[in-house]
């Protein structure tokens, strides 16, 4: 059985479909793309597997996270689900994280609750915040620990964020356009090192995005979405390589034809 | 040439130099890309050229004649002949003006004698818009419509110079690549300075590439020259950095 | 995402609430017109019994000297209307005018723009009041009028500035400049439009607690000086005798209540009508 199982997925408010009939799976280990435009329902997609949906906005069908159904569970179950099972980073490292907390206590929080659950020794927590952060490459991992989010750059505010994330040892990060808006050569960082660290630490993982070169290159499946619909499924290889949808065939083009511009670089 | 820029330098406060000597100069019919990331300056650049703002030192000649913001008839023939497109198509658009007012703002402000409502018309069917759709509002129209909108704006003057700040960076893959197009045609009537960080569209539109970083340029050229072969290693840096398709 | 399904639903909602408020404001200043020409009993007869409950003969009783209460209500909606209304027309014209001025201000002068409306909020209305009174040498309806202006005026340059200063923030304000127009046609065509909505409703709530303030100023003889029956006057009359002719005091609070409610709706609705997001069908 898969890490993560959506199937017939449907969100709608006021009787309007927002997402209709999405189905896919994701295995322990394994890397799947969510790629769409804004309005194709991905993030709406994403907030339902965590089970955060707004209120006037409802989810049928079934998604279960780690053996367990997360549409129409309590909340109970749900907070204890997000703490283990899953982490979410999201686009905006500045308004993800808050303002007035230094960010060495942020890490701290998420990482108190694992060690409560698991029985560890709270003493080492300290010791493991300034190792999680280094193990994100924040140089310096003392001077940050003891910065406000405004004063560090928003690729470090960014490693931050997912060092939250990987306090949690989750099984499954979801990543919400974690890069979208950073500068191209953090982006690029960035992206390398969710890369290692999704490999190294064994996660799966669903990385959401309007990018498509940024996803490529760090999923092994995509699932393309428009207007709340799976026009295409499959492995990077293929759905790159010979797109069937013609509206992925348009963004494979633009993407190519980008690329063309900028030339290959030895 | 149209628009030269000479040892401009530009600081807000007096301790943090935001532009330090930069020279560039946009020829007549070849598109100048400006890149660079956050803090480089780009944005600064583009509001002296545009005479938001005064360099500190340094001057900006338009054809012949030095910037001068507080020359009320030279602003005004230099706004006739240089417009700007912005980077967020959201907030660039009044949303309680209609289309049609929102296009025509630069011809009543500007006193520009031609009909106002052929204009208008002409301007929306070039960006590949029905004229009906200046009788609506910004709300009712997707991203790529209004930066289309945006675009119908700054050519309805007929400039000869287009500046336009991160235009479609905030436009989703397959709006962009339509916009991108869309501009490469109008490149054909005018020129065009793009700031962006990214250097596939730049490449796409730009014969002519200037490379900033924190508030310098580090390289300057040929678009294809300097990607190919580019010499600073912050330019090599961000050639590395842009995410391409895997192979 | 949900408020463009929801807003043909809410759309008629609205419509009805606007309908409403404009027929609750209609009626006041209907009767408020009316006591120009005509009245039920002369306002200072004081035939009728003290203290009478409500009947057919005194729709709202009378008072302690048994002066027909409905016929000083009636007399008391022309004041209130000329009271919010002035006072808010006042206010908005200082206001908006300063707020614009302070958000288009170099850092130095909007500085010292803010710390004046600050300060002028801190400041008692009535001690404002008094001042006005001092300076214009005798209390009248116009006096207390102007004082509160006054004061409405500095939460609205206070509001307007917040609000003006976002509006100048934004890229179409940029793209204006870039068009060649003018700062002044950027406050008319841009600045003003955007926080009009907002404004709108703030002057509903100024208008209805215009109309209860001057009821202090004039219990303090810093208002209309009698026979002038403003609601405020005729509730802090009825104060005392509350428990044993309560109508005395419900009859003028309602009158109150009905013209605040009515404003407030009317206000919502315009504010609705000049909002092409809300009001346009897609």
């Amino acid at each position: 059985m898969s890490l993560l199982t959506v199937e017939g997925l449907k969100i709608s408010t006021d009787g309007r479909a927002l997402v209709s009939d999405l189905s896919f799976a994701v295995g322990a280990g394994e890397r799947m793309g969510l790629i769409g435009e804004s309005g194709s329902g991905k993030s709406l997609t994403a907030m339902a597997i965590t089970g955060l949906l707004p209120r006037n906005i409802s989810a049928r069908g079934s998604i279960t996270l780690d053996g367990q159904q997360v549409i129409g569970a309590p909340e109970r179950n749900l907070g204890q689900l997000r703490g283990s099972a899953t982490a979410v980073i999201f686009q905006e490292p500045l308004t993800a994280l808050d303002p007035l907390t230094r960010l060495g206590r942020q890490i701290e929080e998420p990482l108190r609750r694992r060690y409560r659950r698991d029985g560890l020794d709270p003493k080492t927590v300290k010791h493991e915040v300034l190792a999680l952060m280094e193990r994100v490459a924040l140089p310096q991992p003392e001077r940050i620990a003891a910065a406000y989010p405004y004063e560090v750059s928003g690729g470090q505010r960014q490693r931050v964020a997912i060092a939250m994330a990987l306090a949690c040892r989750p099984k499954l990060l979801i990543a919400d356009e974690p890069t979208t808006a950073l500068d191209v050569t953090t982006q690029a960082e960035i992206l390398k090192l969710l890369d290692s660290l999704v490999r190294d630490l064994g996660m799966a993982l669903l990385f959401i995005s309007h990018d498509l070169p940024v996803v490529a290159n760090v999923v092994d499946r995509l699932t393309v979405l428009r207007n709340g619909k799976a026009v295409e499924q499959g492995p990077v290889r293929d759905v790159l390589g010979a797109p069937k949808n013609p509206y992925t065939k348009t963004l494979v083009e633009a993407a190519r034809a980008f690329d063309q511009a900028l030339g290959r670089t030895p | 040439m149209i628009l030269s820029v000479d040892h401009v330098s530009f600081s807000y406060t007096r301790d943090r130099q935001v532009l330090d000597d930069v020279s560039l100069t946009v020829q007549r019919d070849r598109n100048l890309g400006i890149v660079g990331e956050s803090g480089s300056g780009k944005t600064t650049l583009l509001r002296l050229l545009l005479g938001l703002n005064r360099p500190t030192s340094g001057t900006i000649r338009f054809g012949e004649q030095a910037l001068d913001t507080s020359d009320r008839g030279f602003m005004r023939a230099y706004r006739r002949s240089v417009q700007a497109v912005f980077q967020d198509p959201y907030s660039s658009l009044d949303p309680r003006q209609n289309v049609f007012g929102i296009i025509a703002e630069p011809l009543q402000s500007l006193d520009i004698a031609v009909p106002h409502r052929e204009a208008v018309e002409a301007a929306l069917v070039s960006v590949g818009l029905p004229p009906d759709a200046m009788n609506r509002y910004p709300h009712e129209f997707s991203g790529g419509q209004r930066q289309r909108i945006a675009i119908a704006r700054a050519i309805v003057a007929r400039p000869e110079l287009i500046l336009a700040d991160e235009a479609v960076s905030a436009l989703d893959l397959s709006t962009r690549i339509r916009i991108v197009e869309l501009l490469k045609t109008l490149g054909l009537k005018m020129t065009l300075v793009l700031v962006s960080h990214d250097l596939g569209v730049v490449a796409s539109l730009c014969q002519d590439i200037v490379i900033l970083e924190r508030g310098r340029i580090v390289e300057s050229g040929k678009t294809r020259q300097i990607l190919d072969n580019p010499q600073h290693p912050y330019t090599r840096k961000l050639i590395d950095s842009a995410p391409r398709m895997p192979a | 995402m949900s408020a463009i399904a929801a807003a043909p639903v809410r759309r008629s909602r609205r419509s009805w609430l606007f309908a409403i408020g404009l027929i609750l404001v209609g009626i006041n200043v209907a009767v408020a017109l009316l006591t120009l020409v005509w009245l039920p009993y002369d306002p200072s007869s004081t035939a009728g019994g003290r203290l009478e409950a409500p009947s057919l003969l005194h729709w709202a009783g009378t008072d302690r000297l048994g002066r027909d209460l409905f016929t000083q209500i009636m007399i008391g909606s022309r004041i209130a209307l000329m009271v919010g209304a002035g006072a808010v027309a006042i206010g908005a014209a200082i206001g908006v005018t300063l707020g614009v001025l302070s958000a288009f201000a170099t850092r130095l002068l909007d500085d010292a723009f803010a710390a004046a409306f600050d300060i002028l909020i801190a400041f008692p209305t009535l001690l404002l009041a008094m001042l006005v009174v001092a300076a214009s040498d005798t209390a009248s309806l116009g006096s207390a009028i102007l004082a509160l202006g006054i004061a409405i005026s500095a939460i609205v340059a206070r509001l307007t500035r917040i609000l003006a200063k976002r509006v100048i923030g934004m890229d179409y304000i940029t793209a204006a400049r870039t068009s060649g127009t003018s700062w002044p046609q950027i406050v008319i065509k841009h600045v003003l439009p955007n926080i009009w909505p907002t404004l709108l409703v703030n002057f509903a709530l100024q208008f209805g607690l215009a109309v209860i303030a001057e009821a202090s100023l004039s219990y303090l003889g810093l208002g209309a000086p009698p026979p002038n029956a403003s609601w405020g006057r005729l509730l802090q009359e009825a104060q005392g005798t509350v428990y044993t002719a309560p109508f005395g005091a419900i009859a003028p609070g309602l009158a109150l209540l009905i013209l605040v409610i009515g404003i407030n709706l009317s206000a919502d609705g315009l504010r609705d009508i000049g909002d092409p997001t809300r009001r346009g069908s897609r």
